[in-house]
């Protein structure tokens, strides 16, 4: 059969499993089982399924690309598979598709994203078992003071999870960039549902409104970046920008195409960037993230680590072909400054899911960083061993929590022996994030769990970087240096607060237990998962590294030497990080770093031979500086909300004070107009008709006293006139007056 | 030249009927009866019809003129009719007057008053 | 011709548009007469009624494909469908021309669903029932009336029909400041109405020889050597002229800033169903009109003043978006919604950009201009939605104040999942209408400025804020925080019959919205191509651009011969295919 045919459709059936788990719950929710408890196998059965028609899709891709050793870096470039499924809109030339643009990212996409939603599905059962009956929030208190009762939301919650999912594979499926952004913008609404699960605590819905509105900032940038696409180019989809970006003319190199300058094309990078910024929450649209917290953790885990926030990762990897060496940088700036940052914070919070939560965000600014620096494949590689290992210790915290019933740290400890499996698959967890391996002795080439190879390059991608740019180089590769030793320390440190020593809080120990199978289960399957996920298979060149190199853009294999802003600015080729010298240097020093940090992190927490307050009193500004995250909420509260809410109050205040004040008194001018000729017709035209008729009365009633009602009078009267008449005849009337 | 002197012509008439109109209005406005009212209307009207029937002779006419030709005849006849449907009238009022204010009295009516 | 032989699919067509004008005002009188005082009657007669017309329109709205029966729309036709042309007062060349075509077809639809929606919807009305549904009927012919007059006097006629009843439904029916309110609609309204009816005598005086007709009015407007180009005051034309004044009236009904004000008060006090027909169709006449008259019929103005237009359209939605912000009545911030939603229909349909600087394209414009008509049908859609749905639980609690507000979500769960849909189409979530609007208009803005599309595109920034804030207010939190909590009661099986076709259209349109630019397109194709050949016109008198030369005094020497006589309207005339133009633009 046709891989050009089967795997779209394999994928569009995946793609479209969730949805009808959600359609299905949406309408019918309530009414599967008591409470809705068979909604939870429902909507697992569809992304399960999902799962297994990625992988089957993945092999018959597989069956013509396998990756064969020889390829090399970028040797056996992949025809993606693109296509349109049906048509949105259609204006002249301008066509607005749903359709698909496959290449092994992809793939692989598909394959964790199902996978790592499965796992998360099944853990759910568990986490979120409580929600099946009446459930007790103490965090939203009542007017009354006492705590909500409330329905439990079981299948809601499994409802929002297929909608997000379907959501996030039509992103990665998505063969066009408006597609992109509907799907960007419907994960963002499953985001905002779900961490405002909890709804009717305030700070959850909070959390929620603050992810999508900080989204939407980023979705502004985007827009704009696909204005000037969408008008420079005429097209949204992947392969009709790629090939007008890079023409097979000129041997796949950025050109500027007809439409676009040159400035137009590096603010369409920088408006899509900007969109991811948003999405993976880069500085400095990184503050929703925390926030988000306040979701379940699972869906901390799905969302908000594995795989929604590493969507603007995935899009800056997909649209890494149109970026100018200009947007690279400031990617590559961005990045950096968000992982020492959050580096930063992670280090002081207590909380233990805004560590993981800050490690997220400084892991996603690692990204960015191998990404800007021209590391696509580091960049493409954390990404999925971070969402790995990122889920499974969200997961393993979740454990924690619901064993504790608390996310503080410092009300944790000594949990080890309670809660073996959880302990030690987070143990596996930290040791993936912080990087552990055994980096290149003589002869033997590095090896260690998932995250020490996808570091690796990142690290080796930096080093390279800061030869071929000694000028401003190295700043990124200490910055990510000292990242990495941070993200090693405060990794340990959580889990020597939360497992080792002596229980802090003796209430919470007691109650503290195992939890049930449905969720260490996944546990261990994502901390397989985190070990393994950058291998190959054994004796194959089988593995996750060959399969994205093969989706690797097509004419980004070299590297550039800068843009046409910034002519001095040279991206390495990323084959090159891999020479020996490069690699050696750039493992070691990160193998240092780490064990540095960990080395720290258990003399402060783990063998309690330094005291963490010693060290706050220390550096008391700095540490006030990060436990209060660098007071970015407060500075946008007071630069951005404020103004904002009052510049809508001014405008309400125009409305009513000028321009309703406008209306009303031009209505009241006329109506004292009006006024005013009523008045004149009162006085001058009323006045004079009266007058008359006062006049004609006061003459008639003066008349009257002729008529004496007597008779005789009257007779003399008429005679008196007679006389009067005959005497002015008399003395007037002649012929001549009669006409005569 | 005087009445006295010159034969009987148009002009005595006049003249009677002059007179007979001046005492009739006289009679109106100096009896308080009723009926003396009444009998100076009728006076009034006959001196006026005394000039309409000199006017209308064609004896007394000046020659060479036509006059008013039989119209004076004609309306003195109307006349007398109409001072007979009048006096009618005129005693009714008189009757019910009297059967009002219990005399004939005009002065002591004065329900006309403005 | 006989009124009565049925065989003459003229006849036929005649009795099929009339029919549905003049039912509901049929009705109404009808409803006068009749000597029964039940008003659970009142109300099932006018929705009869309004049914009946709502079936005749989606009988018009079938795609005609081979079938030969009257009425059916043909898609992919540009031109005039349906056209009805009868003498109606012959002395002034008044006619009784009405027609259908891309761009009216959709309105009318949404009219005549909208009215059935709201007739329902007026079940809680108790005062007065039999002047309440006379009047609402009235005004639905109005309505119908002026989305299909071609004749200017016919439209102008359809256009006061519906001011008057609207005015006594708010005044009569409304609520506790109805007064002011209803005289502040009429006034501005009236004053944006009179401004239309000068327009209208100007255009007619100026015609050689006098015709209300708009579609020849058009001609005139688009000839290379049009009369309407005579200086008519302080150097402007009479076109220029002409279009400020129709585009003041119907920027009034639209409502553009600042004179926008009778929206939100009258908004306030109307009862909901009006308060859905005032949202969802009276507000898209003024688009209506500014696509159908003012541009085609003044297009040099419109060249002129396409910065006016989108500069207006753009004000209003950054402004309409930040005064709902700060609303505390449930009501006004919908009402303000509105202001910024009808924004970007006026930046969609200003967008000239033809204008743009390294393109000449007409494509964007198309889109930015069918993205203006999505967004009017997807306001039309969403608004009235809102509207119902805070007329519910006004019904129920009896006050708007936002902070009383307060954990609906688990005193009304169906209200509160409808209300999230209908909420989020306004926000402009992709799958749900309210989004192809807004992009499409964003995208074609950016061909035409830059700075007018970004600044149009930051305000999905502030929407996402209030509707967001909304929810967060109304529907979120642990428990409701006003009066008559215990009214809160789940959604009868009426409201939810009512909610349930917006949901669905809204959800249809979101995620095939081919389904509507499939109609609405060719339209808005035929006339952005129009404008297009009008500035491609060889410029007698100038080389360049030229609308600066255009307007200055250019007396008409000979009437063109074409005008002489009104054309007898034959199908060739209406299906005028720019199929020539349309392969000239596919050349890339």
């Amino acid at each position: 059969m046709d891989i050009n045919s089967i795997i779209p459709l394999l994928l569009a059936l995946a793609w479209l499993l969730p949805l009808g788990s959600f359609a299905l719950i949406f309408l019918f929710g309530p009414r599967m089982g008591r409470a809705g408890r068979y909604s939870a196998y429902l909507a697992t059965g569809a992304i399960v399924v999902s799962c297994v028609l990625s992988f089957a899709a993945l092999g018959f891709w597989l069956t013509e690309h396998y990756p064969h050793a020889a390829a090399g870096h970028g040797g056996h470039v992949a025809q993606p598979i693109s296509g349109e499924w049906y048509t949105l809109a259609e204006f002249g030339r301008l066509r607005l598709t749903i359709g698909y643009y496959i290449d092994s990212l992809t793939l692989a996409m598909f394959c964790m994203v199902t996978l790592v939603a499965s796992c998360i599905h099944v853990y759910s059962f568990g986490y979120m078992h409580e929600e099946l009956s009446d459930v007790t929030d103490p965090l939203a208190p009542l007017s009354n003071g006492q705590p909500l009762r409330r329905r439990g939301r079981y299948c809601r919650f499994f409802q929002y999870f297929s909608l997000f999912c379907f959501s996030m594979l039509g992103l990665v499926v998505a063969g066009n960039l408006a597609m992109v952004f509907v799907f960007w913008e419907l994960v963002g609404i499953c985001s905002y549902l779900l961490i405002g699960f909890y709804r009717e605590r305030r700070s959850a819905s909070n959390a929620g409104n603050k992810a999508f509105i900080v989204n939407r900032v980023g979705d502004f940038g985007m827009i704009v970046g696909l204005m000037a696409i969408w008008t420079g180019l005429g097209t949204f989809s992947f392969a009709e920008i790629f090939s007008q970006v890079r023409p097979i003319a000129a041997g796949h190199q950025l050109q500027t195409p007809e439409g676009l300058s040159y400035g137009l094309l590096v603010l369409a990078g920088l408006g899509i960037f900007c969109g991811c910024v948003g999405k993976s929450a880069q500085f400095p649209l990184h503050v929703w993230l925390p926030d988000a917290m306040e979701g379940p953790t699972p869906v901390s885990a799905l969302i908000h680590a594995a795989t929604m926030v590493a969507a603007g990762v995935y899009l800056v990897g997909r649209f890494f072909p149109v970026f100018t060496p200009e947007v690279l940088l400031v990617i590559a700036v961005v990045g950096c400054i968000t992982l020492f940052l959050a580096a930063t914070i992670a280090i002081t919070a207590t909380d233990i899911k805004r560590v993981l939560a800050y490690s997220t965000v400084s892991q996603l600014g690692f990204m960015m960083l191998a990404l800007g620096l021209g590391g696509w494949l580091a960049g493409m590689l954390h990404l999925f061993t971070h969402a790995c290992f990122k889920s499974l210790l969200f997961l393993c915290s979740g454990s924690v929590i619901h064993a504790c019933g608390t996310n503080e740290m410092p009300e944790m400890g000594g949990l080890r022996r309670k809660m073996p499996i959880t302990s030690i698959t987070m143990l596996i967890g930290c040791l993936a994030i912080a990087g552990a391996g055994i980096p290149t002795l003589i002869g033997m080439s590095g090896f260690g769990l998932s995250g020490f190879h996808s570091k690796d390059y990142i690290m080796a991608q930096g080093l390279l970087f800061s030869t071929a740019n000694p000028g401003f180089g190295p700043i990124f590769f200490y910055a990510a240096l000292i990242g990495a030793g941070m993200t090693s320390f405060y990794m340990f440190r959580l889990w020597y607060m939360t497992f080792a020593g002596r229980p802090r809080d003796e209430h919470v120990h007691s109650h503290a237990h195992e939890s049930p199978l449905s969720m260490t289960g996944p546990l261990m399957v994502l901390a397989v998962l985190a070990v393994v996920a950058a291998w190959n298979l054994p004796f194959t060149e089988l593995g996750l590294k060959p399969l994205l190199e093969q989706a690797r853009p097509v004419g980004t294999v070299e590297g550039v030497a800068g843009g046409m802003l910034l002519p001095n600015v040279a991206m390495p080729a990323e084959h090159l990080a891999h020479e020996y010298a490069n690699s050696v240097k750039a493992e070691w020093s990160a193998f240092a770093v780490a064990l540095l940090g960990f080395l720290l992190a258990t003399a402060f927490y783990g063998l309690r031979k330094l005291d963490p307050a010693d060290a706050r009193r220390t550096f008391s500004p700095l540490y006030k500086l990060f436990v209060h995250k660098w007071w970015f909420d407060e500075l946008y509260a007071l630069l951005l909300i404020r103004p904002v809410l009052r510049i809508s109050n001014w405008v309400e205040a125009i409305d009513k004070r000028v321009i309703d004040w406008l209306a009303d008194n031009s209505a009241r001018a006329v109506a004292a107009v009006a006024r005013l000729d009523d008045w004149i017709d009162r006085i001058f035209v009323d006045n004079t008709v009266n007058l008359l008729a006062r006049w004609t009365y006061s003459t008639g009633l003066w008349l009257r006293r002729l008529q004496t009602g007597n008779v005789r009078q009257y007779v003399m009267w008429l005679g008196a006139g007679l006389v009067g008449l005959f005497v002015l005849m008399n003395l007037y009337w002649n012929y001549a007056t009669a006409g005569g | 030249m005087s009445l006295f002197t010159e034969p009987i012509g148009l002009s005595h008439f006049l003249v009677v009927g002059a007179v007979l109109f001046v005492c009739g209005v006289i009679c109106m406005a100096t009896k308080r009866n009723v009926l003396g009212v009444l009998m100076g209307i009728e006076l009034v009207l006959n001196g006026a019809n005394l000039n309409f029937v000199a006017f209308g002779s064609s004896v007394l006419r000046p020659a060479g003129t036509e006059g008013i030709g039989m119209d004076g005849q004609m309306i003195a006849l109307f006349v007398i009719v109409l001072a007979a449907a009048e006096a009618a009238v005129a005693l009714a009022i008189a009757l019910s007057y009297y059967h009002a204010h219990a005399t004939v009295d005009v002065d002591r009516g004065d329900e006309l008053k403005g | 011709m006989s009124f009565f032989n049925f065989h003459d699919p003229e006849v036929l067509r005649t009795w099929l548009l009339s029919l549905i004008i003049f039912l509901p005002a049929l009705g109404a009188g009808v409803l006068c007469v009749l000597p029964i005082r039940s008003d659970q009657f009142f109300k099932r007669f006018s929705l009869a009624i309004t049914v009946l017309v709502f079936l005749l329109t989606v009988w018009l709205a079938i795609p005609a494909g081979d079938s030969s029966a009257v009425g059916h729309f043909t898609l992919g036709e540009p031109g005039m469908q349906n056209v009805v042309d009868h003498e109606w007062i012959p002395s002034f060349n008044i006619r009784y021309f009405l027609g259908l075509d891309g761009i009216s077809l959709p309105l009318v639809i949404l009219t005549s669903f909208l009215s059935v929606l709201a007739m329902w919807a007026s079940w809680s009305i108790d005062k007065s029932v039999r002047a309440y549904c006379a009047l609402f009927l009235l005004l639905e012919t109005g309505m119908l009336g002026v989305f299909m007059a071609l004749d200017f006097f016919l439209f102008y006629v359809f256009w006061e029909v519906m001011l008057l009843p609207m005015y006594f439904l708010i005044g009569v029916w409304g609520g506790p400041r109805r007064e002011y309110a209803a005289i502040k609609f009429f006034l501005f309204t009236l004053a944006g109405s009179v401004l239309i009816l000068i327009a209208i005598l100007v255009l007619y005086f100026t015609s050689n020889p006098h015709t209300f007709n708009m579609l020849t009015l058009a001609e005139i407007g688009q000839m290379p050597d049009s009369p309407f180009h005579q200086t008519l005051l302080w150097g402007k034309s009479v076109s220029w002229w002409a279009f400020v004044l129709l585009f003041i009236g119907f920027a009034v009904k639209l409502p553009a800033v600042p004179i926008h004000t009778w929206l939100p008060d009258a908004h306030v006090e109307a009862p909901t169903p009006v308060s859905m027909i005032l949202a969802g169709v009276l507000l898209k006449m003024g688009g209506y009109g500014i696509i159908r008259i003012c541009y085609p019929i003044c297009p040099d103005a419109g060249y002129e003043l396409a910065w006016v237009v989108c500069g207006l359209g753009t004000v209003s939605m950054v402004y309409g978006a930040l005064a709902a912000m700060a609303q505390k009545d449930f009501k006004r911030l919908v009402a303000y919604s509105s202001v910024s939603h009808m924004g970007y229909v006026l930046l969609g349909i200003g967008a000239w950009s033809a204008t743009a600087e390294f393109q000449y394209n007409t494509d964007y414009w198309t889109m930015g201009m069918s993205g203006a008509m999505f967004q009017m049908i997807a306001h039309g859609i969403s608004s009235a939605g809102m509207f119902f749905l805070v007329g519910v639980v006004y019904e129920r609690v009896h006050h708007r104040n936002l902070d009383q507000y307060g954990g609906l979500f688990a005193r009304m769960p169906v209200f509160s999942g409808i209300s999230m849909v209908i909420f989020f189409a306004a926000l402009g979530l992709p799958g749900l209408c309210g989004f192809w609007g807004e992009l499409f208009v964003i995208l074609g803005a950016w061909s035409y400025s830059k700075v007018l599309a970004v600044v149009a595109a930051s305000v999905v920034i502030l929407t996402a804020g209030y509707i967001l804030w909304t929810i967060q207010r109304v529907y979120l939190g642990p428990e409701y925080k006003g009066p008559h909590g215990d009214a809160l009661t789940p959604m009868t099986r009426r409201e939810k019959y009512i909610a349930a076709p917006l949901v669905a259209l809204a959800i249809l349109l979101g995620v095939y919205p081919k389904a509507l630019f499939d109609y609405v397109t060719p339209t808005v194709q035929k006339t952005v191509v129009e404008m297009k050949d009008w500035s491609e016109q060889p410029k007698a008198d100038s080389q360049s651009v030229g609308w600066v030369e255009r307007s200055e005094p250019h007396h008409r020497k000979n009437p063109p011969k074409k005008m002489v006589g009104l054309a007898p309207l034959d199908p060739p005339y209406f299906s005028e295919q720019p199929s020539v133009d349309l392969q000239e633009t596919e050349q890339p």
